[in-house]
């Protein structure tokens, strides 16, 4: 059926846009607030978006991450091809369930529940929540760290499109098959629940919405929205001088695999500015790990760290306010991949590491764009890690990931963020005073890093150091980047330092792990020390403001030798700045 | 007296005879007791009142709020534990802004303690129940309170993980700080907000640290002024954010519960003339100059915030607040088109300079407040009691430039800007009640603040709300929201107490510790503990999750029938809120509270009067454009003041009423008539 095309005027835009906006926060509140895995509710793992029949995003909500709201038009139209090629249609009352990395999700363990909302019988729209899961039947337990997954299958289970709900029936084999094969599975199913609840929610105010102004001038309305974020878009790319701009950087892969082909892999970013159209081109890129699952999914995680970095630098929601996320808004950026790449991997390859290596790419992007938007950027960014916590008590599982923090680089005019989330990633940590008092686990420390900088005219981020100590006998699982490069210098900015983790064994053994270890066996006493990276330097840190050393140095985070060495600035050991000195240590380099 | 950004306002009640009187001095921002003291001497002039006479003083104050805002406090040190110097640094690891990289992080960019200052000393406490893992080293203390002396600092904070199981540790070191550095303002965690989440509560003790010293002398000098003023016999109590007030011994000490003290007076404003109309389900609607607050009462109660909800000046505050929820949108809110060609209305504000086009200060962009001009709702020799002229020349001015860029004529620009500002309104109250499960159209919107009753009636039919009350002074609602409350504190425990293993002798003991808590406070003020009455409640969750709902406890002793109770209300709420319910799943007690609150004499206003056979006429009669049958008309509309209308009058729209500090626009289709509550109740027509 073609669908009349209405018109729609500013203000009636302006008045269904706010309202489409709403909607999606509203899902996103309440699968937050109902969901039981601390992945969702504190780390805030989780997306909620409404998309159009077409597949084309509408509105995200604004609490969840970049890496779940934005692959959410990828699941949708991931998800309506599966059942196109299965002859199955949508109806109303429908739920369906859909996690395929080769059909536009982020990775297994994030799975979306899709519910489309009817108009007068006409499919109109989908209201979609997804959520990291804490395990999905993987080999071992948890959904992060299975770095030794060798394809697909062995990430475990996979959903291609599948109706949980079948026109308002639920169908209970599915759920018996949820519960049967997936560990914690009450948690997970109650989170997988709370998904739907939301999703339910959203579709059902979406059609009120819809019913409240009539299709013709919904639709118009959702092209508008749409037409203006694409032009602030291009707007922001013709602002930058035509040109190509590459980029390179490193992950670490598997530092301690003796094939090099695993170890230390290239990211190769050249972008292309040409009038309002960018094209980002990952030519260069290592080729695809085969059998190791650090891969990324072309649609739903290298779509996103893309997008979410050209983003973030030219419509920097600091300067340019809240701007809407929408299909529109990436209709400029052209994304081009060679096939059988690390970034764009080919069935059966294992993708369900990809987090850091994502990460990576985001940061990779921004070291390019760095060379035409040099005030907006900020020098290279410290990666994240995960590590998956897990045990057995009384026969049943216990498991909880944590995400250790990265840092910025230093940004122009200002110092780079310490201890936090990076780029695509920004979820939070959990309280200690939550995690020791419902896990047998302790945090022993959590602190800024001191010492441990990029040098520069303005400082990178400082890193944080996280201990924590197994209570009963467990497990964990490491997944992260970081170990081997350290975060990118920028216009005389001296590298960031790298991530460390070490074991401390029960009998006082230590080991330095690299950046991925598989399920490992620990003991109770056993403990890791978690050393976050610290962001790279921005400028000449022989140019850094003196007093803002003499600040560093007051509060402990440089030492006054350090002040000395990698600044030019000469502090005493009363924490008294002597400017003169100072002054000739500067000159003395400078000629 | 409640100040305001621009105006300190007054009201003034004799509870026996009902006679009340209102005042208004303009705000003096550098020192705010200035306005207050000359406000209350006029008052008292102008109403022939003898200070000695005045029983008790409510004040409405923003001085701690501002210390946040403008980050103007102490020079705070931060004692903790050792391993952990960085807990009030990292936060939660979460940047405020997904898609920035030149974002600011508040507690990184503007620290309540730099880090020079937060030192740590050797202790540590572990669940469940605070048992002691590492002593406390009490000569750390006294060296780590030494060093913040001699660094100038003038108020610390005490914040040890697991305080809020064990607050020993924190209290030891109060003392030895106390007696290292007398003249110090000390703030323990625990005191302050004794519940998990380590980060939330250490900001809240640094942020008490932080505006401390200044609150306290604030409140010290404003009782010494109003006794020398010859108000001697009069209590002073200020307003917290719980919807209570507090002696201004316990605001000099806790200064983190007035921080939103502003608003929730207003919503305290507007449930009293609900409660005048016997109406249950109120939605109070305060519209000011650059942000209108929204307050939720239900079945006659307001609710609290959630632990997790509130938030100042960028940081997370844990302390008992009324759930109030603030937009940008008021009557400065700018119209404009965007880079992109989007319309917007807000959040930006003309504020009060230059203020809208209409106030002749030099603004010149398009505003609400122009708009409504243009359009005839607002009248141009009654802006503030007619304090102000409005320039009429001046709004069509600037609503004419932005009419050109939208292809429109004047009268559909300035109306299209009502239209997007009213639709942000609706859409911020449809939050705030489909989101918690209420149905709008079952509640009464309550508008006040200067732009509230010019909205209200278009906002209420948005959401299908059949009735709009405007109070009898809806410019200074706060100011009366301040008689009607009870001094009221809160105790608060962390309790992890599981549905399938649940020690309910623990919980009674809690419950009862916290009573002797709360009534030695009370005690402290000076109150008999007889006069207080304690309400029970709990903030659950299904194990696992990470948000709690507040579900009331009952009295007595906690016996298995009660604890059921508990638990099925918690199943309600849960499906209430979220449409959903785990069936089976363990229910978890996270925190158990309990609420003193002592009667305090309020205010009772005389009963309006009908006046049988008065006939009303409008002082004028003008066009004004309303939107009839989806076309914008000029309308002839008649204009009355409010003072026109006797109990039991009626007027059916288009009307315009005027009235001192507000205008109140009833658009055809609706119908407003004068309570004896002295409330006019608009019916919207929906």
């Amino acid at each position: 059926m073609k669908r009349t095309n209405g018109k729609v005027d500013h203000i009636t835009a302006s008045v269904i846009h706010g309202a489409l906006e709403n909607i999606a926060v509203e899902m996103g509140y309440k699968l937050m607030r109902m969901s039981y895995s601390s992945i969702i509710r504190e780390s805030e793992d989780f997306g909620a978006a409404l998309v159009d029949s077409e597949g084309r995003g509408l509105a995200e909500s604004a609490q969840s991450t970049p890496l779940q709201s934005g692959p959410i038009p990828g699941y949708v139209r991931g998800a309506l091809r599966a059942l196109a090629d299965r002859d199955e249609t949508v109806n109303p009352g429908d739920v369906i369930m859909h996690n395929d990395a080769y059909a536009g999700a982020s990775h297994g363990p994030d799975v979306a529940f899709i519910v489309p909302v009817f108009h007068e019988d006409e499919l109109i729209a989908f209201a979609t929540t997804t959520a990291h899961h804490l395990d999905i039947g993987a080999l071992t337990p948890g959904s992060c760290g299975i770095v030794d997954a060798i394809d697909a299958y062995a990430e475990g289970l996979q959903f291609k499109a599948i109706k949980v709900y079948d026109a308002g029936k639920k169908v209970a084999p599915v759920w018996h098959l949820l519960r049967d094969n997936i560990r914690v599975s009450n948690l997970v199913v109650g989170d997988m629940e709370a998904q739907i609840a939301a999703a339910r929610f959203g579709a059902e105010q979406l059609a009120n919405l819809i019913e409240r102004y009539g299709q013709p001038t919904f639709d118009a309305a959702c092209a508008a929205v749409m037409d203006y974020s694409e032009r602030l878009m291009r707007q922001a790319i013709a602002a930058l001088p035509d040109g190509s701009y590459r980029a390179t950087t490193y992950i670490d892969g598997y530092l301690d695999d003796p094939e090099p082909a695993r170890r230390e892999l290239p990211i190769m970013v050249t972008i292309t500015i040409a009038g309002d159209q960018m094209t980002v081109d990952l030519t260069g890129t290592a080729a695809q790990v085969s059998d190791r699952p650090i891969n990324m999914p072309l649609e739903g995680t290298v779509d996103i760290a893309i997008w979410l970095t050209v983003r973030s630098v030219l419509l920097d929601t600091a300067i340019h306010g809240h701007i809407p996320v929408n299909d529109g808004l990436v209709r400029p950026i052209h994304i081009v991949v060679p096939e059988r790449c690390l970034a764009n991997p080919e069935f059966p390859a294992p993708t369900i590491a990809r987090f850091c290596p994502g990460n990576q790419l985001a940061d990779t992007v921004m070291k390019a764009l760095a060379q035409v938007a040099p005030t907006r950027v900020s020098a290279g960014v410290g990666n994240l890690r995960v590590i998956a916590f897990s045990g057995l008590q009384n026969s049943e599982h216990w498991v909880h990931m944590e995400i250790f923090e990265g840092s910025y680089g230093g940004r122009y005019g200002k110092d780079g963020m310490d201890a936090v989330d990076t780029l695509y990633a920004n979820t939070r940590n959990n309280p200690i005073e939550d995690i020791e008092s419902h896990l047998p686990l302790r945090v022993r420390r959590y602190e800024l890093r001191e010492n441990a900088y990029g040098a520069g005219e303005w400082r990178g981020g400082l890193g944080s150091i996280r201990e924590f100590e197994y209570l009963s006998d467990g497990a964990a699982a490491v997944e992260g980047e970081g170990h081997k490069f350290p975060p990118w210098g920028f216009d005389g900015g001296k590298d960031g330092q790298v991530a460390g983790l070490q074991l401390v064994r029960i009998d006082g053994s230590r080991q330095d792990l690299p950046s991925k270890v598989p399920h490992t066996a620990l003991k109770a006493g056993d403990r890791f020390i978690c050393v976050g990276p610290a962001g790279g330097g921005y400028g000449d840190p022989f140019k850094r403001n003196p007093e803002l050393v003499l600040d560093d140095v007051v509060d402990g985070v440089i030492s006054p030798e350090s002040a000395m060495r990698d600044f030019g600035v000469v502090i005493s050991k009363d924490l008294v700045l002597d400017q003169s000195a100072t002054a000739v240590l500067r000159d003395s380099r400078a000629s | 007296m409640d100040v305001g950004g621009t105006f300190t306002d007054f009201v003034v009640t004799n509870t026996e005879s009902r006679e009340t009187g209102v005042h208004k001095v303009p705000t003096t921002p550098d020192d705010p007791s200035q306005g207050v003291i000359t406000g209350l001497k006029e008052m008292c002039e102008h109403f022939d009142i003898n200070a000695g006479d005045v029983h008790h003083i409510l004040h409405g104050t923003t001085i701690a709020t501002n210390a946040v805002l403008e980050y103007d406090g102490a020079r705070t040190g931060l004692i903790t534990t050792e391993g952990y110097r960085d807990i009030l640094h990292i936060g939660r690891h979460q940047r405020p802004q997904h898609y920035s990289i030149m974002q600011d992080i508040p507690w990184q960019d503007r620290p309540l303690v730099r880090r020079a200052q937060r030192l740590t000393v050797p202790e540590r406490m572990v669940p469940p129940n605070g048992e002691v893992l590492v002593p406390l080293d009490e000569n750390a203390v006294r060296v780590a309170s030494r060093q913040l002396k001699s660094d100038g600092v003038d108020s610390i904070a005490v914040c040890f993980l697991f305080s809020y199981l064990n607050p020993m540790h924190e209290e030891r070191a109060r003392e030895i700080i106390e007696a290292e550095h007398p003249d110090c303002f000390v703030t323990t965690s625990a005191s302050v907000s004794p519940q998990f989440r380590e980060f939330e509560r250490f900001t809240t003790a640094a942020m008490n640290a932080f505006i401390g010293p200044k609150v306290r002398t604030y409140v010290n000098e404003l009782e010494s002024t109003l006794a020398a003023q010859g108000f001697c016999s009069a209590e002073l109590h200020l307003m917290s954010s719980n919807g209570g007030v507090a002696t201004a011994q316990m605001v000099a000490e806790r200064p983190v519960i007035t921080l939103l003290s502003g608003p929730t007076a207003g919503v305290m404003g507007g449930k009293l003339s609900g409660e005048l109309l016997d109406r249950q389900n109120l939605i109070t609607f305060d519209v000011g100059g650059t942000s209108a607050d929204i307050g939720l009462i239900v079945n006659g109660t307001y609710s609290e915030a959630s632990a997790r909800d509130t938030w100042i000046g960028g940081y997370p505050v844990m302390a008992p607040t009324i759930d109030i929820n603030t937009i940008g949108a008021g009557g400065g809110s700018i119209a404009y088109i965007d880079g992109g060609g989007a319309f917007r209305v807000g959040p930006e504000s003309a504020g009060a300079h230059p203020g809208p086009a209409a106030y002749g200060h030099g603004g010149d962009r398009p505003t609400v407040t122009d708009a409504h001009l243009v359009l005839g709702r607002l009248l141009q020799g009654n802006f503030l009691g007619g304090e102000m002229n409005l320039d009429l020349a001046a709004a069509i001015g600037v609503i004419d430039g932005l009419a050109r860029q939208l292809q429109l004529d004047r009268e559909e620009a300035a109306e299209g800007i009502i239209t997007v500002v009213n639709a942000n309104m609706a859409n911020a109250i449809r939050s705030r009640t489909v989101q918690k499960g209420h149905d709008p159209r079952e509640f009464s919107l309550v508008a006040f603040g200067g732009a509230g009753p010019l909205h209200g009636v278009e906002v209420a039919r948005i959401l299908g709300i059949p009735e709009v009350i405007i109070p009898p002074y809806p410019g200074i609602t706060s100011a009366v929201g301040l008689l009607t409350t009870d001094l009221k504190y809160d105790a608060i425990r962390t309790e992890f107490q599981t549905s399938v293993q649940i020690n309910s002798d623990r919980l009674s003991n809690d419950f009862n510790r916290m009573q002797a808590e709360l009534a030695s406070q009370f005690e402290k003020g000076g109150l008999n503990e007889h006069d207080v009455t304690y309400t029970r409640s709990g903030d659950l969750r299904y194990i696992g999750q990470g948000y709690e709902l507040r579900v009331p406890f009952a009295d007595g002793p906690l016996d298995e029938t009660i604890l059921a109770e508990v638990f099925q209300a918690f199943e309600t709420i849960h499906i209430r809120e979220y449409g959903h319910v785990f069936e089976q799943s363990p229910i978890e007690i996270v925190n158990i509270r309990l609420t003193g609150s002592r009667r305090m004499a309020k205010i009772k206003l005389r009963p309006g009067e009908a006046k049988p056979g008065a006939t009303l006429s409008a002082f004028e009669e003008r066009p004004c454009f309303f939107r009839v049958d989806d076309s914008l008309q000029a309308l002839d509309t008649p204009l009355y003041q409010r003072e026109q209308l006797a109990t039991g009058h009626r007027v059916t729209g288009p009307v315009i009423i005027v009235q001192k500090d507000t205008t109140i626009a009833v658009p055809p289709g609706a119908s407003a008539t004068a309570d004896a509550s002295n409330n006019l109740l608009i019916d919207t027509g929906v």
